[in-house]
């Protein structure tokens, strides 16, 4: 078990490292300049600037000093907001997508998990056809399509009750967090939903199923204790995946919702071609991701021995 | 091989009467089993036999309340342990039946345990729900039966989990979870078709050394006439989903009374017969149980058939006090010297 946590870990530090340097290459072969805002004014200012970036030196030396700093943890200034250091920006701004985050992997997982029972539960009967429907819906709907909708949803519940009910953007408290976070989750619980209830279906059939029955157990623990728990295996795989899916939609919620996230601050730093922020965050999700991922990994072992040893 | 044995005092333990099941497919409805019987006394093992697909499954599926409904259908029948018909029960007398008076083991052992659990959970489960014993309770006591399977370092193999075992231990601990409640009746379904040849004797032996000690009645299903001879007390031979013959394991080999027994026979490999020059398998196939033929299900591929087999379903006839085969050529007005068939001690 440790032998291989370390393995993985040091597969991830890799891919880290590979997100990195083609973050590198894609930031030093996009068009554009980044000094060739209102700011650099006169050639000297211009100097000065490419002098503090580096940007004068050669393109491999700025790649040592790149992957230099990366290691030390420090991202650099921000091109376009004087004074305000890439790390200050993640300190300030993570907190806030994680917590959006980690709710709406909640919200799905749980979801999913839930729904898909259910949904094999009552195979073939109002309940499942029902379900399976909205599930169509979830998956094909883009995320910010969903967003819009749901904030439209809000403003019309807000009206109609005559008071604001859930505030319908903005951040700060539970109240806040609840439709970005349905809305951030809902495509990734329909998916899971779907895999869920294929999973419980097949769990169904197998024959240790069979065994628990032939063993007088009550339904109840053998769906507990027998189906449950392996038709959740399938799920739990694909957790990294939906962790990944639901980090990069919350750029689009937190531009909707109007939420102050990392996610938001690096669409705006794209557009405005900071550098360095977006070097930065690139690499921050990617090494954030691949922990997450790592994580899923260890919690697949936990639940499914044969994982946990091999 | 003299005289048939004695049949065994007092009442069967198990008796099954009269059993049809059906499904509901696409092409129709399946007529799996139609009208079986068969019984089987405290310490004393039968065993079911025929080719595949001939309803073995579903027969005792059906006892232990198993046969999944939709598209299953038990339609007519009664399957009494003791007293009490059970078989559309799991509860009587306040007590479940299914897997404490009456216990099953299944064709592969590889699929048939939990994966995610431990062996030895596994077999105390059924001793926390049917005893009520306390879970640390039911673990020591799971690790004892696990041990009277010789499973070696019981206690050990009981906190692993299924992958880490053979094929073999599992059908071990496969059975330590049967026996755990000390049942009645055990159900072994082909349990060792999925097994090595020589693991497959090391079960049996094992199946039967428990009988030994606990008297437990135990219900072998194969189709492996090695098998048969090597366990069986009674035998009943099933074709189509009918029982076609039934008797004592010597009545059935040594004197079998129903042309397929003879085929199933010929067809088996011995020790007298090799390969090459013995092997008879019997030509055709089963009839369509969709549709079952309305006279003998044999009849298609029988060589003794005449004109009455195809439209009259012929009755169990008895052939010897314990011994019947469901065969026209048992009735008194049939025309005797048929190739093999036994025709009882009058004839
Ligand atoms: N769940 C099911 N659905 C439809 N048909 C079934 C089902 N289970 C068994 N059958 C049918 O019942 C017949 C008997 O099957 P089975 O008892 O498993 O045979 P055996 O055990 O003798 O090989 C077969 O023709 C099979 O197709
Ligand atoms: S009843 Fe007729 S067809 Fe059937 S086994 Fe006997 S002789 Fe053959
Ligand atoms: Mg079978």
């Amino acid at each position: 078990m440790l032998a291989y946590t370390v393995k993985r870990l040091l597969q991830g530090a890799a891919t880290v490292w590979f997100i990195a340097t083609a973050t590198f290459v894609a930031m030093h072969s996009v068009p554009g300049d980044p000094l060739a805002n209102q700011r650099a004014t006169s050639e000297e200012i211009r100097r000065n600037l490419e002098e503090r970036y580096g940007l004068d030196r050669p393109v491999i030396e700025q790649y040592g000093i790149f992957l230099g700093s990366m290691l030390r943890g420090d991202f650099g200034i921000s091109f376009t907001q004087e004074n305000r250091r890439v790390n200050d920006i993640i300190r300030e701004n993570f907190p806030v997508s994680a917590t959006l985050g980690i709710l709406a992997v909640t919200f799905a997982a749980l979801g999913g998990i839930l729904w898909g029972a259910l949904t094999a539960l009552y195979r073939n009967r109002l309940p499942d056809l029902v379900i399976t429907f909205l599930v169509i819906l979830g998956i094909s709907v883009p995320s910010f399509v969903v967003a819009a909708l749901g904030q439209l949803a809000l403003v019309n519940l807000n009206a109609a009750v005559g008071e604001p009910l859930l505030p319908v953007a903005g951040w700060g408290t539970l109240r806040h967090m609840i439709v970005p976070s349905l809305v951030l989750g809902l495509g990734t619980m329909a998916y899971l939903t779907r895999l869920m209830r294929s999973s419980m279906l097949e769990i169904a059939d197998a024959d240790f199923i069979r065994t628990a029955r032939a063993k007088g157990l009550p339904p109840t623990r053998i769906f507990l204790k027998h189906q449950l728990r392996n038709a959740i295996l399938p799920v739990v795989t694909v957790l990294g995946p939906a962790i990944a899916a639901i980090t990069t939609g919350g750029f689009v919620v937190e531009l909707v919702f109007a939420i102050p996230g990392l996610g938001r601050y690096f669409v705006t730093a794209v557009q405005q071609l900071d550098y360095t922020v977006i070097m930065g965050t690139t690499v921050f999700y990617g090494a954030f991701l691949v922990v997450m991922v790592i994580a899923v990994d260890l919690l697949y072992g936990w639940i499914d021995p044969r994982v946990r040893l091999e | 091989m003299t005289a048939s044995p004695t049949p065994a005092a007092g009442r069967p333990l198990l008796d099954v009467a009269d059993l049809h099941v059906e499904f509901d497919t696409h092409g129709g409805v399946v007529k799996a089993v139609r009208g079986v019987s068969f019984s089987v006394q405290a310490g004393r093992t039968l065993a079911i036999v025929g080719e595949s697909g001939c309803g073995k499954s579903v027969s005792v599926l059906s006892v232990m309340g198993l046969v999944p409904t939709p598209p299953g259908r038990i339609t007519r029948g009664a399957a009494r342990l003791g007293d009490v018909d059970i078989l559309r029960r799991k509860i009587v007398d306040g007590h479940d039946v299914r897997g404490s008076r009456i216990a099953m083991i299944f064709q592969d052992p590889m699929s048939a345990l939990n994966p995610t659990m431990r062996v030895g959970d596994q077999i105390a489960e059924t001793l926390q729900v049917h005893r009520g014993l306390s879970r640390a309770d039911a673990f020591r006591r799971a690790v004892e039966v696990l041990a009277q399977t010789h499973i070696p370092d019981a206690e050990a193999r009981a906190k692993q989990y299924p992958f880490t075992f053979s094929g073999g231990m599992l059908q071990r601990a496969m059975i330590a979870m049967a026996i755990a409640c000390e049942p009645e009746v055990l159900i072994a379904d082909e349990p060792t078709t999925a097994l090595d040849v020589t693991i497959q004797a090391q079960i049996l032996d094992l199946l039967q050394e428990l009988q030994r000690r606990t008297g437990m009645a135990i219900v072998l299903i194969t189709h492996d006439l090695g098998v048969v001879a090597r366990m069986a007390d009674d035998v009943s031979v099933m074709y189509a989903g009918e029982i076609v013959e039934s008797g004592s394991a010597d009545d059935v080999f040594y004197r079998s009374a129903h042309p397929y027994t003879l085929g199933l026979r010929a067809a088996m490999p011995s020790q007298a017969t090799t390969k090459a020059a013995g092997l008879q398998p019997i030509e055709g196939t089963p009839p369509d149980l969709f549709d079952p033929p309305p006279g003998c299900a044999y009849v298609a591929r029988c060589p003794h058939a005449m004109h009455l087999c195809r439209p009259h379903r012929p009755e169990p006839f008895q052939v010897d006090p314990a011994h019947h085969a469901r065969c026209w050529l048992h009735h008194p007005g049939a025309p005797a010297g048929r190739d093999g068939v036994y025709r009882g001690a009058r004839a």
